[in-house]
């Protein structure tokens, strides 16, 4: 029992890593724009091909292929913030009218367009990603891990922690933060908000892709890879706190832990439950989330 | 005099335009509702097109049936049951095709055969195996398809004969997964009722299965069975293998969806695919009939892949139509339906007998031929691979290669 709770801890943590990463971004921009975007697990996806596709078409690296993910991710969060967010701020949609609405249609819209072209595009075929070191598998005391899985871990909680840095400590990063509080109020401090929104939908884009790229080798991508990862994204940033990006960091570790041991101790059939009962309980008794703020209307 | 002229122009002009036109013979249309976009298998959607396309090309250049040319309708069910309904209803109602084939998910099948049935038009079952899909005892519905009972029976047998003692199977949420993976329990219990057998339902859409699978470390299963198509299927094999627990000295992997098949399977699931022992409905050393062997020598030629039984079983859905239609000399579906009941059918796989007795055999083909197989080596294509059980054989559990 020691021996299979370590195994559940292990990888509960390892996959909560890589919920991390996407649920981050997420939080981001809702932390922005208040808004969600449902073609961010097509975000994932995305990375998740790029990666595939630029290390098997073109013969390079894992390594290489990995950033080339990453760009691909940032690009594809940029167009979509140019061509498809921007009316929520510079358009009629601004006002406020139909606001919520508008970010449902085009992000669903978005997310069927993208599954689609990829099927049509790629094929239905699933392709397993070249893992970024090759040695299978091996024992870490009575834990069993693949050096995918470990070194997939390393790459994730070094994104995770220079992000924090970045935002904490570089000009951008208080941007972003000072932008997220308060939009009219940077904008009047000489902050550029609309480039400040393009930036943080770029990274959001990046943070998803990295985190299909790194999972590439362990799901074995199909066009509708990306919807498994932005469920659990949707789960994560409540729980963590709309917006607060420490929040979906922590409780992102807290699903991937808690989903695994109730799988085993629980319930199997119910594990998808078991999440979603969390986010009930956590909407009830402490609705801002984990570290979210509680807001008010003026 | 101009007068007469003018009214002598309009009468040719109106003689003509009351000629009916002269064209070719329409088309026969045939239906054929199947997955071509997420969320549902759209593998096996390409591979089921791939394989009716072959058939109808062929078909067509010897000049069609009855003097006209066969043209396949395609309907995107996506795998869901209620767009299969809507897809079927339209190419029904509105097409006014003469028969469908085609279908390839059972739980899409159990709505289009509802369709089918109440407009009394002939379905060919082409790859739903859930046993369900016969027991409504259909008339319309023909069953080419291979079915649960089949596998499952084998399977139960299979692993009586290796005289295991301990067998977890792995199946995906769907009619076909829960059905077969239930059904084999069942029918081992009769046949070794010493083996202890349980059952895992894993989400198919799901992509980490590490929770189902770490708990049988601690005592792992002689042989772990399969009940599971792709993606899912891959990473479940992927997964058990990345925790050691199979293909190891002790467990072996036991396939019963015909994995191997699939052209993806090998860029998939690499190491891990290696000793899968397969339960298979086509291997090169079964007996062919030569319209096999030219759609397989077509579909290598369009495709670059080995034709696997997915393709053949998709043929000898529309060829079974096609027989149909000759044989009734018409193309109305009650017609077409009463020659394809009682008609004696040859199909790329063996001369096919349908049973009318209900339950799961009701108009079902009985006899299909199977193998099981190991694969040993990554890569290998299925005709290299090791045969446990020839065609018409018996088990020989000898033969299984364990790892060392």
């Amino acid at each position: 029992m020691l021996r299979l709770s370590l195994d559940l801890l292990a990888n509960g943590l390892i996959y909560g890593c890589f919920y991390a990463l996407m649920a981050v971004g997420l939080a981001m921009i809702f932390g922005v724009l208040k808004i969600v975007n449902f073609a961010h697990g097509e975000f994932f996806m995305i990375g998740a091909y790029t990666y595939v596709l630029v290390a098997l078409n073109f013969s390079v690296s894992p390594w290489l292929a990995l950033p080339c993910a990453a760009i691909g991710g940032a690009a594809l969060g940029w167009i979509v913030e140019r061509l498809l967010m921007r009316p929520l701020y510079a358009g009629y949609a601004s006002w406020g009218f139909m606001k919520d609405e508008y970010a449902v249609v085009v992000t669903f819209g978005l997310s069927l367009l993208l599954v689609n072209l990829v099927d049509k595009v790629v094929g239905p075929y699933s392709y397993k990603g070249p893992a970024l070191i090759e040695t299978s598998r091996f024992a870490l005391g009575p834990v069993m891990l693949t050096g995918q899985k470990a070194i997939a871990t390393v790459v994730a909680v070094f994104i995770m922690i220079a992000l924090a840095l970045f935002l904490k400590k570089s000009v951008w990063g208080k941007q972003i933060q000072a932008v997220a509080q308060n939009r009219l109020g940077a904008s009047l401090a000489g902050i550029d908000a609309t480039r400040t929104t393009s930036l943080i939908f770029a990274i959001s884009g990046m943070l998803a892709a990295l985190s299909g790229a790194l999972l590439a080798p362990l799901v074995n991508p199909s066009p509708d890879v990306g919807s498994f990862p932005a469920i659990k994204s949707y789960v994560i940033v409540v729980l963590g706190g709309m917006g607060s990006v420490w929040g979906a960091m922590i409780a992102a570790l807290i699903v991937g832990v808690s989903e695994a041991f109730f799988s085993v101790y629980g319930s199997y059939d119910y594990r998808d439950a078991f999440g979603l009962a969390i986010l009930v309980l956590v909407l009830l008794l402490r609705p801002q989330g984990l570290l979210g703020q509680k807001g008010r209307d003026v | 005099m101009k007068l007469r002229q003018l009214a002598t122009g309009l009468a040719c002009v109106g003689a003509t335009l009351a000629l009916p036109p002269a064209f070719a013979a329409d088309p026969i249309l045939i239906g054929a509702s199947i997955t071509q976009s997420p969320p549902g298998s759209v593998v096996q959607g390409t591979q089921v097109k791939d394989g009716m396309e072959i058939l109808k090309d062929m078909v067509n250049a010897k000049g069609g049936v009855l003097g006209r040319q066969i043209k396949v309708l395609y309907e995107d069910n996506q795998g869901i049951p209620e767009k299969g309904r809507a897809a079927t209803e339209k190419l029904i109602s509105k097409d006014k095709v003469v028969a469908l084939a085609g279908g390839h998910q059972s739980s899409v099948c159990l709505a289009e055969i509802e369709v089918a049935h109440r407009y009394k038009v002939p379905y060919v079952n082409t790859n739903c195996w859930s046993d369900d899909v016969r027991k409504r005892g259909y008339p319309e519905v023909f069953n080419t398809s291979p079915y649960n009972t089949l596998v499952s029976s084998s399977m139960a047998t299979t692993l009586a004969t290796m005289g295991v003692k301990r067998v977890v199977a792995f199946a995906e949420n769907t009619d076909y997964g829960i059905g077969q993976a239930k059904l084999t329990g069942e029918l081992l219990k009769q046949k070794a009722p010493n083996i202890e057998y349980k059952y895992e339902t894993l989400d198919r859409a799901s992509k980490d299965f590490t929770a189902a699978i770490l708990p049988l470390r601690a005592n792992p299963p002689d042989v772990i069975v399969m009940s599971m198509l792709p993606p899912a299927a891959y990473i479940v094999m992927n997964q058990v293998y990345e925790q050691g627990l199979a293909p190891s000295s002790k467990t072996i992997l036991y396939d019963g969806g015909g994995l191997a098949d699939y052209p993806d399977f090998w860029q998939n699931v690499k190491e891990g695919g290696k000793y899968l022992l397969s339960f298979a409905l086509y291997h090169p050393a079964m007996p062919q009939t030569q319209l096999a062997k030219d759609i397989a020598a077509e579909y290598k030629k369009r495709t670059g892949s080995d034709v696997n039984r997915l393709v053949l079983q998709a043929a000898d859905s529309l060829h079974l139509v096609i027989e149909g239609i000759k044989q009734a000399k018409s193309t109305e579906p009650d017609k077409v339906g009463a020659a394809m009941r009682t008609m004696k059918f040859e199909s790329l796989r063996g001369v096919s007998n349908f049973s009318t007795q209900q339950g799961y055999s009701f108009q079902q083909w009985l006899d299909i031929p199977f193998v099981n197989y190991e694969l040993t080596a990554e890569k290998q294509p299925v005709g290299q691979t090791v045969l446990i059980q020839a065609p018409g054989q018996k088990f020989d559990p000898a033969k299984i290669v364990r790892p060392k």
